[in-house]
């Protein structure tokens, strides 16, 4: 009995156990003695590891790179911006919502992988800096919860049945979700750069 | 017999996720968006809407 519960809602036992480890983590303090442990590992990026020092001193890389990464995540925007909106209802509404989400997730898929790739150039470059941030933090935060959301939760309901089968509530509920993590990770991008 | 849809494992997992994603980041941007309004009363000094030691 108990077995099959657990096997029958394993995703929500998987969800509810992360969350109560992080409030717990949280309680105990540990992301703060991570983030007061994590300095070193910022300083070296930036002047010691080779992506920090070809960042500090060919600014034309760096700047190539940066656009590489701007241009992945316009890429993140589009696909995110037709995905939900067509689950929404607003655009693209004599495309099948199976056919467009199926298309978009792997393009989106892969412009996250350069995304993240690239970005992880561009903060070696400006690690010290960034470090102490909040606002980097919080594109971090976003962009892991985002990842998950999208990866682990929003795609696999997605794919399970034909979308007229989910509650529309649903839909609308993942796709506004959606449209504001990404917007979030996309503004504190745009915000580490003006600080 | 009920004709409504039991909901299935992956629906209840993308609801609990969505609220609390949603939640956490309006609850974030609500409050830039007060401390933003904190600043323009600092730098303006002519409305009191939070905190501003300038309007009694």
């Amino acid at each position: 009995m108990l077995n099959s519960m657990l096997g029958q809602y394993r995703r929500t036992i998987i969800l509810v156990v992360v969350f109560l480890l992080i409030a717990i983590l949280e309680v105990l303090e540990v992301r703060t003695t991570i983030y007061g442990n994590s300095l070193p590992f910022f300083e070296w990026m930036k002047n010691s590891s080779w992506l920090g020092i070809i960042g500090t001193t060919y600014g034309s890389v760096y700047a190539t790179i940066e656009a590489v990464h701007l241009l992945s995540m316009a890429v993140i925007g589009g696909t995110v911006l037709a995905t939900d909106l067509r689950l929404l209802g607003v655009v693209l509404t004599d495309i099948p919502s199976e056919t467009l989400t199926r298309g978009t997730h792997k393009v989106f898929r892969n412009a996250l992988i350069c995304a993240i790739a690239t970005g992880i150039f561009c903060a070696a470059g400006v690690a010290d800096k960034v470090y102490y941030m909040p606002v980097f933090w919080v594109k971090m935060l976003a962009l892991v919860a985002g990842g998950c959301f999208v990866f682990l939760v929003k795609q696999p309901l997605l794919n399970s049945m034909p979308h007229s089968e989910i509650n529309p509530w649903t839909i609308r509920l993942l796709a506004t979700t959606s449209i504001l993590v990404w917007f979030t990770v996309a503004a504190a991008g745009r915000w580490i750069g003006f600080s | 017999m009920s004709n409504e849809k039991k909901w299935g494992d992956l629906e209840i997992a993308a609801v609990g996720s969505a609220v609390i994603i949603m939640g956490s980041l309006l609850f974030y941007w609500v409050l830039e968006i007060e401390s933003m309004l904190e600043l323009l009363e600092l730098a303006y000094g002519s409305a009191k809407l939070f905190n501003n030691p300038l309007v009694y």
